[in-house]
């Protein structure tokens, strides 16, 4: 068990809070706000992908975004082919003069292939990176540097391929039909957006049942001191690298859900800021906390665009001074600070202190009870 | 585990064949020769510099030799990566305690104990009874029951040396590696680990690098003495005790004052 088990109301309570809006929010929120919280959240999935290699194995990526438009473009792939009548090409190809579909776009027509590939696809490509990188042991700022390397050439591979994936234009979807319903349309995404709920929901699950357990001790051990765990006979880079596809999985997932709920997947889903972006949400909610990836991303999201809305200019000043406030305030994030008493502290400083705690379990102690009795008649 | 495949009697387990180790020109270590024998408890002291930590370095596959051989159960282990020399059975300890500091010490012995290294070992299998029991045991061994479950970072110095210890005994290895185990160390604790090393050996093959002479004393091993990458002597410590040799490279002098180097440990 860990050291600190927070009390089951506080560790269940935001999960329930979490299930009950994806059952009551489609109902009463309007649908331009359902829709917002639905990306958001789906959001929360790629952060919780990054919550798993930064917080707890200490590998920094920047580039996640990379996972997240393969997921994306999947789902794009596959919509852009729907409903098509026989022998016709999505529009773009005209343009281009493409007379035959790319040979890799062929599978994409088929709903269980792009169910598999949404995820699959994602996580073999971070499997396949991460085993090069890991087994060459680059570390610390080079892998960095190296993730966002990796995610500038594929940006500018998506950006510059006109005629295989219409290039910098991207692939729009809220035009295209699922079961003849207009994903675009509100029903379609009421239905995604509990979609969402139920997946990050999932995602979470996956991403707890991976971190508590000794796989989960193994890499907070991968963490702490890599090499110590090689001299103890554990191989890091099979660790790293199965955990690294796992957080490239839920990025595709997280990118084919924010696609369907955006409307369009262009490789800007690529761009740095983008994936720098994640790695803040993740920073700000806290890291190593899970639900800390899952509410920073929401929380920073809905309030980009609350603020954005209103005074458009200032939304990049706000986030840089949310990191800023993180990195030398709050170091384990929201979550953590508050995880760590930093309500109490904060009331504390602001010259209302709470009560000081008594020791209740000593007064309910039978044992001592039963001895303060015996003193009396 | 002493049911591991025995290797047949005169053979040593671990043997440096004239390993020498160069970084940029220096010679860390230079011509080194030593054998160990399954079973035996090993000391190996001299002053800084000598090259001991390389010396473990090469072993455990941290630093490749230069030149020379080093042969484990008659195999040879230059080039074979850090974690399969560990699964082979050569487990160590670090000069400076290096225990996983997010983890509690109950934690840091349960990932030293498993006896199966693969990750879906350690998603879908269980940690069995009996290496739960070692744990448990471990644990009351060396006397942090008391704080098994709060972080191995908030230990003093002295509970993180013990706690590796622990951890390298919990792996179970044929061959341990310890380098300075009794750093800030109570004389009581020095004690207690110099019976523990004891014990072990016999079952195991232990290897010890200290600079505490006491230490090295109660152990009541075979002592080699390295001098600039090579071996100076070997012998009892009282016999290295009195070499002339050791007393030089101690001091620095050569001089006939001092009889033995216990005077400047």
């Amino acid at each position: 068990m860990t050291a600190s088990s927070p009390s089951p109301l506080r560790r269940w309570l935001p999960w329930v809070l979490i299930v009950a809006a994806g059952l009551i929010l489609p109902i009463v929120l309007p649908p331009f706000r359902l829709n917002l919280l639905g990306r958001f959240l789906s959001l929360g999935i790629v952060a919780l992908g990054i919550d798993l290699i930064w917080g707890f194995t200490g590998m920094l990526s920047l580039g996640q975004g990379i996972f997240f438009a393969l997921g994306g473009y999947a789902i794009g792939m596959f919509l852009s082919l729907d409903n098509l009548e026989p022998g016709k090409l999505p529009e773009f190809f005209d343009l281009y003069g493409v007379k035959e579909l790319p040979g890799f776009w062929q599978p994409f027509a088929s709903p269980l292939f792009t169910f598999f590939a949404i995820w699959v696809i994602p996580a073999v490509v971070a499997g396949l990176l991460g085993f090069l990188v890991f087994r060459n042991r680059i570390k610390g700022v080079y892998f960095s540097i190296l993730t966002q390397a990796a995610l500038l050439v594929f940006f500018n591979f998506f950006n510059g391929q006109q005629k295989l994936i219409n290039g910098t234009n991207g692939l729009k979807t809220d035009t295209a039909r699922i079961f003849g319903e207009l994903v675009g349309s509100d029903l379609m995404q009421r239905y995604l957006f509990v979609i969402t709920v139920v997946l990050t929901v999932g995602a979470w699950l996956l991403c707890r049942w991976l971190t508590t357990g000794r796989f989960g001790d193994a890499l907070i051990a991968i963490r702490d001191d890599e090499p110590r765990m090689r001299f103890t006979g554990y191989n890091p880079t099979t660790y790293k690298t199965l955990v690294f596809a796992v957080a490239g999985g839920l990025a595709g997932v997280s990118g084919a859900l924010y696609t369907v709920q955006s409307g369009i997947i262009s490789p800007q889903f690529m761009a740095v800021p983008f994936s720098i972006e994640m790695v803040i949400w993740v920073a700000v909610g806290g890291r190593g906390t899970l639900i800390g990836a899952v509410l920073g991303a929401v929380v920073i999201n809905y309030a980009k665009s609350l603020v954005s809305e209103q005074l458009p200019e200032t939304w990049l000043f706000i986030q840089g001074g949310l990191f800023l406030l993180v990195v030398t305030a709050l170091p384990d994030g929201l979550v953590g600070w508050w995880r760590l008493g930093g309500p109490a502290k904060l009331q504390a400083m602001v010259g209302w202190p709470p009560r000081t705690a008594t020791y209740p379990s000593l007064d309910l102690d039978p044992a001592l009870r039963s001895e303060q009795g015996e003193g009396k008649p | 585990m002493s049911s591991r495949s025995a290797p047949s009697a005169d053979q040593p387990l671990l043997e440096l064949r004239s390993v020498s180790v160069s970084f940029d020109g220096f010679w860390a270590l230079n011509d080194l020769n030593l054998v160990l024998a399954p079973g035996e408890l090993r000391a190996v002291i001299g002053p800084n510099g000598a090259g001991k930590t390389t010396f473990l370095d090469v072993i455990t596959g941290k630093v490749k030799p230069t030149k020379g051989d080093v042969m484990f159960r008659g195999r040879s282990l230059v080039g074979t990566a850090e974690h399969r020399i560990a699964r082979l059975g050569i487990g160590r300890k670090f000069q400076t305690p290096r225990v996983y500091q997010n983890l509690t010490p109950r934690r840091n012995l349960e990932l030293a104990v498993s006896g199966n290294p693969s990750p879906f070992h350690l998603l879908f299998g269980g940690l069995e009874s009996p290496a739960r029991e070692r744990v448990q045991h471990l644990l009351g061994v060396v006397g942090l029951e008391p704080f098994s479950n709060q972080p191995a970072g908030g230990l003093s110095h002295g509970q993180k040396q013990w706690l590796e210890i622990a951890m390298l005994v919990a792996q179970d290895p044929d061959l341990l590696l310890v380098d300075e185990p009794v750093a800030g160390l109570t004389d009581e604790e020095t004690g207690r680990t110099a019976d523990l090393l004891k014990q072990l050996s016999g079952d195991h093959t232990v290897l010890v690098i200290e600079h505490d002479m006491d230490f090295i004393r109660q152990l009541d091993s075979q002592v080699t003495v390295l001098h600039e990458g090579h071996v100076l002597c070997e012998g009892p410590m009282d016999e290295v005790q009195s070499d002339p040799r050791v007393i030089e490279v101690y001091l620095g002098v050569e001089t006939d004052d001092l009889d033995s180097v216990e005077n400047i440990a």
